[in-house]
């Protein structure tokens, strides 16, 4: 299936004629879910307003505030709603004309806890794999394999209406994956799970979209997991396509940036960059800079100003080392202040600072109706 | 890592198709329902009547083969217990008309007791259909029906059936048949059942060809009882999220119905009985009435009256039957029972005109039509419709708010 209209993006890109302004990514791919000028109505509420994008392989985030119409299109793709008008396809599969067929290639976790009670956590997994088609005792089979994966331990013999939050949300999880979908939509996937368990979650998501080619589309309001393994984003707002994109793209800032993590006179090295000709500055006391290489990215605002353990000054300096010179100048004043280097890595921006950026925006389709 | 953790593997076995999924909700649906103590104990208890009734057919099949009915038939015409089985005797004598019918000279012995047999085992199937077992279903129906939706949509569990390749049609079949294989398992099993004894107490099994058409009776029937009540049970319990609610709404249904039926009936009765006319007349034709002997299914044997003339004429008989006043010879058994008994055997030809008010009585009426005992449209007719009714707004319903939630 090929997708209507210019594509453009690594992973989630808006379609549609004059939409490329904001578009920023790879390649384009075939897009698994395109759906095309959805509106969605309840009654005088237009929920989706003229909603125009495309998920492709991957991981790709639906990020909006509450009511933005994330639920209403996840309904939309599944076909459990009437759009008053556009249309969508999965796999090229109207959903709304073919709702069994589409529901066949997808796996839902929903965001509320829904299950039979009286059944057990293998059962429940049974009972979803049955449904999905897969007979009777490889059903069984296959629902275990598949918890095994999810670490479920023995906890899969108690009903589930007895399991903690997180462990419910491992048999949801497991529930939507039993059949193999080539699509699985993941609704606050990692709601209620700790730590630990929420890193294991976010590894396996991984492990199904780069290992075994799924596509996964997260929606979710912990914005750091979005950008800790998605590929890339869709951020609705009041019923509308806000900014669509790859997360790399979206998260880098717009010229090369380092940024250099020291102990020492910190305001003195950016005075002394400064007078070399290096662009720089100081980190806000405000900003937060998840690491490129960090997996859930984090807070860094304290990093402005706070002491070290031996008492000298530590601070963030963002600068610019767009040749060989300007970063042997660097390495030569920090030599000379004698300042103690933690680290040099490339800056990005925190994705909560673009999607905070993104709901100000207009809407994608007002950025076409200007001149 | 779990001893047998393989990780994720892909899998591509053959998928069953859509229809499958019927099935799936219904087993589990049953395994599930099946946990509550108190189902089992109802199911249990449900088969009580059975063996009652099944001794029944034990005591007609030995008095056919000593060739005793004649005597047998002539001991329930003059109200005398049968063999200890009081339900029997007035069965047949309500069903075989009088000893020297005129329509039996010409009939052989084989020929008469085939008949009798025929008559008074549809008679005994209706019987036992229409009074433990329709009263039993209202229990067993309402103690499972009203969870099957409404904690679907409490617990959100619609979700788990609408992601999935599973239409509207798939999951309400499936709910449909968990109900519906619970209805059978105390209306259609039970009545199969008793035919099967019947065949094997019976002198020889020919009489399974001579009765061939009972099993098929007793499965229409079975379905007569069945969709109506578990469609409207269906629906109650789609329409709220509350099983509580749905429960409720379910028994006073059948209580209200109930209660508007008798109401109604006694105002008539009231009315009737005020009228000195009506009560004057002697003669109660059409009604139980062991010292006629009539045939009342027989459109010959039933006199053509206004519904409400015949009703007055039952209620005379049962008050007369109450002050210990016959119509004839003061021998008739207790009016109060022998009504009530008549009519669950259908040998009261009278019409109940507010039985379309009532499920028990509508679904009472359909049954005596199905095993061949009511043949008037005008008594068939307003029952049939009420179901009818009851039966398609039921469905329109449930098939609106199944997936009301995901439309929403």
């Amino acid at each position: 299936m090929s997708p209507s209209g210019p594509v453009v993006g690594s992973g989630v890109d808006f379609s549609g004629p004059g939409h490329s302004a904001r578009m920023i990514g790879s390649p384009p791919l075939e897009a698994p879910v395109q759906a095309t000028g959805v509106v969605k109505r309840y009654g005088q509420r237009t929920v989706l307003d003229r909603v125009s994008l495309s998920v492709k392989p991957g991981i790709t985030g639906l990020v909006g505030p509450n009511g933005a119409g994330k639920s209403t299109l996840v309904k939309a793709i599944l076909g459990l709603v009437r759009l008053a008008e556009g249309s969508v396809r999965v796999f090229g599969i109207d959903p709304r004309r073919e709702p069994r067929a589409v529901r066949r290639f997808v796996g839902v976790v929903p965001e509320d806890e829904c299950a039979v009670p009286g059944l057990s956590g293998v059962e429940m997994v049974r009972y979803a794999a049955r449904l999905s088609g897969i007979p009777g005792i490889e059903s069984l089979r296959r629902a275990h394999e598949v918890l095994d994966w999810c670490n479920a331990g023995q906890e899969r013999y108690r009903p589930v209406e007895t399991l903690s939050v997180g462990m419910r949300q491992k048999i949801s999880f497991a529930a939507a994956i039993v059949h193999d979908p080539r699509l699985v939509i993941l609704d606050e996937p990692t709601n209620g799970l700790d730590p630990i368990e929420r890193r294991a979650m976010l590894g396996r998501l991984t492990t199904l979209a780069r290992e075994h080619g799924k596509t996964i589309l997260i929606s979710t309001h912990v914005l750091p997991d979005v950008q800790a393994i998605c590929d890339s984003v869709i951020v609705l707002a009041a019923g509308r396509v806000r900014l669509t994109g790859s997360i790399r793209a979206l998260t880098h800032p717009p010229t090369p940036q380092e940024r250099l993590e020291v102990a020492g006179p910190v305001d003195e090295l950016v005075r002394r960059l400064v007078a070399r000709g290096i662009p720089a500055r100081r980190a806000h006391s405000a900003d937060f800079f998840p690491t490129a290489a960090g997996s859930a990215g984090r807070f860094c605002a304290a990093v402005g100003t706070m002491a070290a353990e031996d008492g000298a000054q530590e601070g963030v300096v963002l600068l610019q080392l767009s040749t060989p010179d300007a970063l042997a100048g660097m390495w030569a004043e920090v030599g000379h202040l004698g300042i103690r280097v933690r680290s040099l890595t490339a800056a990005c921006r925190p994705f909560e600072e673009v999607f905070l950026e993104a709901l100000q925006a207009p809407p994608l389709e007002s950025l076409h109706a200007a001149p | 890592m779990p001893l047998h953790d393989v990780g994720y593997r892909p899998w591509q076995g053959r998928r069953s198709g859509s229809l499958a999924a019927i099935f799936v909700i219904a087993t589990t649906g049953l395994t599930l329902a099946w946990t509550s103590r108190w189902l089992r104990r109802a199911v249990f208890f449900a088969w009580s009547p059975a063996l009652v009734f099944a001794g029944s057919f034990f005591v007609f099949e030995q008095a056919i083969d000593e060739g005793r009915l004649d005597s047998i038939r002539e001991s329930a015409r003059l109200g005398r217990n049968v063999d200890g089985v009081g339900i029997l005797g007035r069965v047949i004598a309500g069903s075989l008309g009088p000893v020297d019918d005129p329509a039996d000279r010409h009939l052989g012995p084989e020929e008469r007791a085939n008949k009798a047999r025929r008559m008074v085992w549809a008679r005994l199937m209706l019987a036992f259909m229409r009074s433990p077992q329709a009263i039993l279903l209202a229990i067993v129906v309402g103690l499972v029906a009203p969870t099957l939706v409404s904690r679907d949509l409490r617990v959100k569990a619609w979700l788990i059936y609408f992601t999935r390749p599973v239409g509207k049609f798939e999951y309400i079949a499936g709910k449909l048949l968990i109900l519906g294989l619970l209805v059978a398992s105390i209306t259609m099993l039970p009545a199969l059942s008793l035919w099967v004894a019947g065949v094997a107490v019976s002198p020889s099994l020919w009489v399974a060809v001579t009765t061939w058409d009972l099993p098929l009776r007793i499965i229409v029937a079975s379905l007569a009882l069945a969709i109506p009540t578990v469609l409207m049970a269906l629906a109650y319990s789609s329409v709220t999220a509350e099983s509580r609610i749905a429960s409720f709404a379910w028994f006073a249904t059948w209580a209200a119905c109930w209660i508007a039926h008798t109401s109604l009936s006694t105002a008539d009765m009231a009315r009737l009985v005020s009228d000195d006319s009506v009560a004057s007349q002697p003669s109660v034709p059409g009604q139980f009435s062991v010292e006629e002997g009539a045939v009342p299914t027989s459109r010959a044997n039933v006199r053509r009256r206004a519904p409400a003339e015949d009703l007055g004429e039952t209620i005379v008989d049962f008050i007369q039957g109450l002050e210990g006043r016959g119509p004839g010879d003061g021998r008739r058994p207790n009016a109060q029972r022998a009504r009530w008994f008549s009519r669950v055997t259908g040998v009261d030809a009278t019409i109940d005109r507010w039985a379309w008010l009532s499920p028990y009585h509508a679904l009472g009426v359909i049954q005596a039509w199905v095993f061949g005992i009511e043949h008037r449209w005008e008594a068939i007719l307003p029952p049939l419709l009420s179901l009818g009714s009851v039966s398609v707004v039921s469905a329109v319903v449930l098939w609106w708010r199944v997936d009301a939630p995901a439309r929403a």
